[in-house]
């Protein structure tokens, strides 16, 4: 009975090893908190631990495990060094002259290439990002509560974008956000940006100053991850609504087996099954629907961000172009208006102030007919 | 940065190849042949943080597989080698780590097994001090996974054969145990199909005759095929002689073919007579800038809508434009088309 016991648990084991249901797909289902778990048997805690042993002690264990004497430690060490993989090449920032790697010769043809390009001005973005990681990269917490704890998992998603414009069709805009393995669904959930969020509704040409601060965020609160067969509701809230119960009914009544449903606050990604690479759905404000693709999972590394308060961490953001006010064309639009008899397009933007200069009088009256609504720019999160 | 994965592998099976050619598995000869082709150079670029560390990640997710089956044990201990060269003088820190998978954690830990028994210290050394160097990411599958991803060329995923053993599956599968199982099983069969005929028939053929030796003896020759099969073709590489001078020849004959094909140009129709088609004789210049053209795209919305308004524009020059409330400053000197950079430039120009 025991070996049988123990040849089940077992075929559960293989059952939870990640490999490739489609080459270079996707994997796999397997249970995320058993994986975890096979990687913690198989290794040695000294592999993953966020201190390094020190060396003596490494090479007294690597005489006495392979049996040799000290002198050959010493030899293998002097001829495994470091140092004699270098070249005596010094300049490591600028591709040789004469290069025979055939990598080498293809990047010293694009590097002259781009100095054939005259860009002298630093790219926003490019810095934004750098500054973006600089916040992340090798960061310890204050306060040594906040460590994440070692053999931790690291998951990794992609939150696609959905179609906000006809060009998102063609380039997969998405968000990489890192989620630890024992956080919750609703930690992902509140990580994620999007701009239907932020969206007010209601129409302020007669008061503008009296846009309410609500934004769809504070009003619809319901959510939905769809995670292999499940619906995931966000339940926090009183507010909250099962905005996944159309969908089952209607694939109810057409003979679709039964989906199963849970709440996603009661949820940590250890109890999760799911595939790496496979397209999953996150659905929110209604209608707002992301495809969430799982792209990593793996073990927390000490040159991490190991501050738990970090996480969930976003490393990379698609950039939007803003949309300016079409007067000034320098800030990012505010407003949007239609059916104005002063703008020279229908619907026309504007940025706050300029919206206000040309819209209202000193006294804040309103001059002409229109319409006006708040305007949230896509770009919002760049 | 994926355009650097084909020149990348070519690059790491070149040193691979030469690895393989001193028959050795000494870290000395690896650093020997690491040190002749300056193999640390191929990090160096300007210093472009983000393009170094995707550079990092890409070469350490080429140079990976090669420490796992199927190739051989040399090659692994190669492939061993290389990820520890790569990694210690990549440029940027926190270094990029070298990525294995569950599934594969097995193979490496039999691998150290392996070099253990042989006493190959150099081998153990190194992949010790890649664990203790947190040198890993212990991960679920070798590469992230995005589905709806481009799909590669099948270059990415293709296997060096000169890397692998010859295949032994079906040795593997006939073993001498097999072999007496299934004799068993075939005398119980003749058994159950006599017990089903009182009296056989002696001209009816029941079962067939003498399966064990026969297919023992398809293993054997297949086994002897597949060696004689590797000795001609080490013989073959060796005195390049006739090979070479026929694959010349067959090039030749293609190159003439192709000549004429692309020598007669085919007349257009009349309604395409003012795109008549001009022969362009198959120059390597000449032709990279035709290639381009085949997919050229439609100009762009703002360049359509300012050669909309510019046709406008000419009869009243002060004319405010429309979508930007400001007057019209003096026109742009027409930019200069940027030339886009040539990832290919082999399959582009030089058709012969």
């Amino acid at each position: 009975m025991a070996a049988r016991s123990s040849l089940m648990h077992e075929e559960k084991q293989l059952e939870n090893v990640p490999a490739y249901e489609f080459i270079n797909v996707n994997s796999n289902e397997f249970h995320i908190g058993t994986f975890r778990d096979l990687w913690l048997d198989v290794l040695n805690p000294k592999v993953y631990s966020y201190c390094n042993s020190a060396p003596e002690i490494e090479d007294v264990e690597f005489i006495e495990e392979m049996g040799i004497e000290p002198k050959t430690l010493e030899e293998l060490k002097i001829i495994c060094s470091v140092d004699s993989l270098r070249s005596g090449h010094e300049d490591a920032d600028n591709v040789p002259s004469d290069p025979h790697l055939s990598t080498l010769k293809l990047r010293k043809r694009r590097q002259d290439y781009k100095e054939t390009l005259t860009r002298d001005t630093v790219d926003r973005h490019e810095v934004y990002a750098n500054e973006m990681e600089m916040i992340s990269v090798g960061k310890k917490p204050d306060n040594p509560r906040d460590l994440i704890p070692e053999g931790e998992i690291i998951l990794t998603f992609n939150i696609m974008y959905p179609i906000l414009f006809q060009r998102f069709k063609y380039v997969r805009a998405y968000q990489t956000l890192h989620v630890l393995g024992s956080q919750r669904l609703s930690d992902l959930r509140d990580a994620i940006c999007c701009v239907s969020d932020l969206q007010v509704f209601g129409e302020f040409s007669n008061t503008p100053d009296m846009v309410p601060q609500f934004i769809s965020k504070d009003h619809y609160k319901s959510a939905f991850f769809f995670f292999n067969g499940t619906f995931f509701n966000d339940a926090r809230f009183p507010e909250c609504q099962d905005i996944s119960m159309t969908t089952q009914e209607w694939a109810r009544t057409r003979d679709f087996p039964d989906f199963k449903t849970a709440k996603m606050e009661d949820t940590s990604f250890y109890d999760l099954k799911m595939k790496v690479g496979f397209p999953y759905l996150y659905n929110h404000q209604g209608d707002c629907e992301h495809v969430v693709i799982l792209t990593d999972v793996r073990l927390v590394h000490q040159d991490d961000c190991l501050d738990i308060k970090l996480y969930p961490l976003i490393t990379h953001k698609h950039r939007v172009v803003t949309r300016k006010c079409s007067v000034c064309h320098l800030y990012i639009s505010r407003w949007i208006t239609t059916s104005d008899a002063l703008a020279p397009t229908d619907p026309c933007l504007f940025c706050d102030q300029c919206f206000r200069m040309f819209h209202y009088d000193d006294k804040g009256n309103k001059l002409g007919d229109f319409l006006a609504y708040a305007y949230v720019d896509p770009g919002t999160f760049n | 940065m994926d355009n650097f994965r084909g020149p990348v592998k070519a690059d790491c099976e070149e040193l691979l190849a030469r690895f393989q050619a001193t028959e050795s598995v000494r870290y000395e000869q690896f650093l020997e042949v690491w040190r002749d082709m300056n193999f640390s150079s191929i990090f160096y670029s300007k210093p472009e943080a983000n393009e170094r560390r995707m550079f990092a990640r890409l070469i350490m997710s080429v140079a990976s597989p090669y420490f796992f089956p199927p190739y051989t044990f040399q090659i692994r201990v190669a492939g061993l080698y290389l990820l520890y060269g790569l990694f210690n003088s990549q440029l940027i820190t926190p270094k990029e780590k070298i990525r294995i998978a569950l599934k594969d954690w097995e193979d490496a830990m039999q691998f150290q097994r392996d070099a253990v028994n042989a006493q190959h210290y150099d081998v153990l050394y190194i992949f010790r001090k890649l664990l203790s160097d947190k040198a890993f990411y212990f991960t679920a599958m070798p590469t992230p996974l995005c589905y709806g991803e481009k799909k590669e060329d099948r270059k990415k995923t293709e296997i060096c054969e000169e890397f692998v053993d010859p295949s032994s599956r079906p040795q593997e599968l006939i073993t001498t145990d097999v072999l007496e199982e299934i004799g068993n099983i075939h005398e119980h069969y003749e058994g159950m199909k006599k017990s089903i005929f009182a009296e056989p028939d002696p001209n009816l053929n029941l079962i067939q005759q003498n399966l064990v030796p026969k297919l023992n003896g398809a293993i054997l020759t297949y086994s002897s095929w597949q060696w004689n099969r590797t000795e001609s073709e080490q013989q073959q590489d060796a005195g390049e002689g006739p090979s070479n001078q026929e694959s010349s020849r067959r090039a030749q004959l293609i190159a003439s073919i192709k000549s004429r094909s692309y020598g007669q140009v085919a007349e257009a129709s009349k309604s395409r007579r003012h795109r008549q088609t001009q022969l362009v004789p198959a120059d390597g210049a000449d032709f990279s800038q035709k290639l381009p053209s085949k997919k050229k795209r439609s100009p762009s919305l703002k360049t359509r809508t300012q050669l909309r308004f510019n046709t406008q524009g000419n009869e009243s020059e002060g004319l405010t434009r429309l979508w930007c409330l400001s007057a019209v400053k003096e026109e742009k000197a027409p930019e200069k088309r940027k030339k886009k950079f040539n990832w290919n430039p082999e399959k582009s120009s030089d058709p012969s």
